[in-house]
């Protein structure tokens, strides 16, 4: 008995101190310590760690751990870390979620930070409106972007086509797209990249036909003809060889790395302008960007400006004041912005934008500049996504290659684009 | 009658007394035992069977990770089953790989084994190296590779043209090819059943061959006579083994297609699908019905391969 006593005693003891060991470490934190988290690329890695660190040298009481994922990968990261309870303070946020996040409660009010920490009062109102949600104001413009297309001028004229200009027609770009197919360099080699099933495209499109991605009261703002006519006008240009045929297009994973401008497949890629900078960084040839062709002469662009992306707090954040310190940071002090330069958009502050403007390379002058010479004619944002909107960009996409691949006619894809959306909308 | 009432309590009392103890001795013999149990059994019902009954649950609900379960009864179920055109093409996808690898790989694994199997020099070696794909296949820089081997420009197409001056398409993201391109990764990864096949094949007695050969047998007479046979029980257990591992199937179509499932939903298999329902578009309550509808699938395929095999599964006693 006395021996089964010891081996018990052991045993308690040594599970009393397994307890001690994992319940009593933590607890030792006095300053504060925020947790980031943001998606993008290595480029966009390097340049917030460098604010992150320099923002640590301003104020050497706040520690900010950060972490970053792939688009595709954040959305679920993101949600699981809401969800467990467990969500960064910092948390960069885009257009299409911030009305999902911010409604379910998951994001922290700002306003009462506005010109206390928070400088954002020269941002303009539009700009510091597409970080409200119901009239309160869950994000900070991070930067401003609009659709653009970025092309390989030299390469265009190698072959003696026009290359894509202001003011083009898209009439025109697909004659040009298909001249180039015919003295192109060398064998799978295209003027441009299939934009039949991006989303960003498509909305600019129906945009330049005053349609819209939705309507106000939330159904879809375009009709089966829309999609057809935008089809139809892509398979045109596939056919002619003006653009990638429908295998190399589906290699595209929609990021910067594996669109066809950037392997070496095609000279032009349909993107976001502050992308310019991701696309030159992987590109050997000088690239150069400008505005969506047109349906016709005198519609409209199609073009908006967006918040490329908002830094949002987390509601459950401990530490608010210091997540909107840094903030404020990288959007209203000059090392901060610098440090970020334009990778994430345009600063949307008019100081914090002229005093960067003098110290930007070429490119990224060039980005700011291309912003510049389409705002006059941008359109308004457009209204809030309704819920659903996110699985549309895939519908979309899945329809546009049953017809690349000559599954179905651009007619039929017009139709089963429409009925697949509205479908998708209706659903809880 | 007093008194026996008495002795009854009493009875039970010593009987309850005795219970406690024995409880309590058992308790003491195996304490050490439970507590060494414990990590397992915390990771059991921590990591396995609460997460299982909480999907269970879930799959009753409307769930977005954001606000708390909407229960909705059956209805995620009965729009899998009835209004559901990508439940149906996740199906159609994840049986035609299953149909196709397991057999292939089987085979392939059989094939291999036997060569082994005739004693070469530098077995242990060999039996490494061809095991190696099955230890790396189903990582991510397999399938990234995989990519990189049938793209457009690919080397299987840099090979192509080299010997038969053949421009081939981009394999991985063409729709008439993706899949099977998954099933050419899936069989490259036969290690595993080939190490079983292999110890299979040692168990059946040398005599037996040599048996037939006397009695005239040529090599295919004594593989369909005697090795298959002899190796039913094997050949069975790799194959269960198998096609449960198929039916789970992720990894390379996750990384292949990005999460799509595409090119037009030629990779969705059934676990993408899932995925993409729960993380993509936050629909978890669906996820852990298509989940569950997953779990019945393999049961039933697992049950019917039992209720099959007493028909071909030969057991030497």
């Amino acid at each position: 008995m006395s021996m089964m006593l010891d081996r018990r005693s052991v045993l308690w003891g040594g599970l009393s101190a397994l307890s001690l060991a994992t319940f009593h470490t933590p607890a030792l934190a006095q300053a504060a310590r925020l947790r980031m988290i943001w998606w993008g690329s290595q480029e966009r890695a390097d340049r917030t760690n460098k604010a992150i660190a320099a923002f640590k040298g301003a104020k050497p009481d706040i520690t900010i751990a950060g972490e970053f994922a792939g688009w595709s990968d954040y959305w679920p990261r993101l949600a699981t870390q809401v969800a467990g309870r467990n969500a960064p303070d910092l948390i960069q946020m885009d257009y299409r979620y911030i009305f999902e996040y911010a409604r379910r409660g998951a994001l922290a009010p700002l306003d009462d930070y506005i010109g206390k920490g928070l400088k954002i009062e020269d941002f303009g109102k539009a700009n510091v409106d597409s970080g409200r949600v119901d009239g309160k104001l869950f994000g900070v413009n991070l930067g401003v972007n609009s659709s653009v297309v970025i092309y390989d001028k030299a390469a265009w004229e190698k072959t003696g086509a026009k290359a894509p200009s202001l003011g083009q027609t898209w009439e025109e770009f697909a004659e040009n797209a298909i001249a180039f197919g015919k003295k192109k360099p060398k064998p799978g080699y295209y003027a441009t990249a299939d934009a039949s099933g991006l989303e960003p495209s498509f909305e600019n499109y129906l945009r330049q036909n005053n349609k819209a991605l939705f309507a106000a009261d939330g159904q879809l703002g375009y009709e089966a003809s829309d999609v057809a006519s935008w089809f139809k006008m892509w398979d045109g240009i596939r056919k002619a060889g003006g653009c990638v045929p429908a295998d190399v297009q589906a290699l595209d994973q929609l990021n910067i790395e594996t669109n066809a401008l950037t392997t070496g497949k095609a000279a032009t890629a349909f993107a976001h302008s502050n992308q310019f900078v991701g696309y030159q960084a992987l590109n050997k040839s000088k690239l150069s960007l400008t505005a969506y062709p047109k349906v016709s002469a005198s519609s409209p662009t199609g073009h908006y400006l967006k918040p490329s992306m908002l830094m949002s707090v987390s509601a459950t954040s401990q530490n608010v004041q210091s997540a909107v310190d840094f903030i404020n940071f990288l959007v209203a002090s000059p090392e901060g912005v610098d440090l970020l330069g334009v990778e994430r958009g345009v600063p949307a502050s008019t100081a914090m934008r002229d005093q960067l403007t003098t110290k930007l390379d070429d490119v990224s002058k060039a980005m700011v500049e291309y912003i510049a010479a389409i705002t006059p004619n941008v359109g308004a944002l457009p209204i809030n996504p309704p819920q659903g909107a996110g699985e549309l960009a895939f519908v979309l996409t899945r329809v546009s290659q049953e017809v690349a691949f000559g599954r179905i006619t651009p007619e039929e894809g017009g139709e089963r684009m429409v009925s697949e959306a509205k479908n998708t909308l209706a659903r809880k | 009658m007093a008194s026996q009432t008495e002795t009854m309590h009493r009875g039970s009392r010593t009987a309850a007394l005795r219970g406690q103890s024995a409880f309590r001795r058992m308790l003491d013999r195996n304490a050490a035992g439970y507590v060494f149990l414990l990590p397992w059994l915390l990771g059991f019902f921590g990591l396995t069977l609460g997460p299982a009954l909480a999907s269970l649950y879930l799959s009753f609900t409307n769930y977005d990770l954001l606000q708390s379960p909407d229960w909705v009864g059956a209805a995620n179920y009965v729009r899998i089953l009835t209004d559901d055109p990508k439940f149906g093409a996740a199906m159609r996808v994840t049986f035609t790989y299953v149909i196709l690898s397991v057999p292939l790989k089987l085979a392939f694994a059989l094939a291999v084994a036997m060569a082994f199997n005739r004693g070469i020099k530098g077995l242990t070696l060999y039996r490494a190296i061809f095991y190696l794909p099955s230890l790396l296949g189903s990582s991510v820089a397999i399938a990234v590779l995989w990519r990189q081997l049938f793209a457009s420009d690919g080397l299987i197409n840099m090979a192509l043209w080299q010997a038969f001056g053949y421009e081939g398409p981009s394999w991985i993201s063409n729709p008439d090819y993706a899949l099977y391109t998954l099933v050419l990764l899936s069989i490259w990864q036969f290690g595993s059943p080939m190490i079983i096949f292999l110890a299979g094949l040692r168990q059946i007695p040398k005599d037996m061959y040599e048996a037939a050969e006397m009695d005239g047998a040529g090599k295919a007479r004594q593989f369909f006579r005697i090795t298959l046979p002899l190796l039913t029980p094997v050949i069975f257990f790799n194959s269960v083994i198998q096609t449960i591992e198929a039916f789970k199937a992720f990894t390379p179509a996750f990384i292949i297609s990005e999460g799509t499932g595409g090119p037009i939903n030629s990779t969705l298999f059934y676990t993408l699908y899932l995925y993409q329902e729960a993380f993509g578009f936050f629909r978890m309550g669906y996820a852990s019905a298509l989940a569950w509808i997953l779990v019945v699938i393999i049961s039933l395929f697992t049950a019917f391969s039992f209720l099959g095999a007493r028909y071909w599964v030969h057991y030497d006693d």
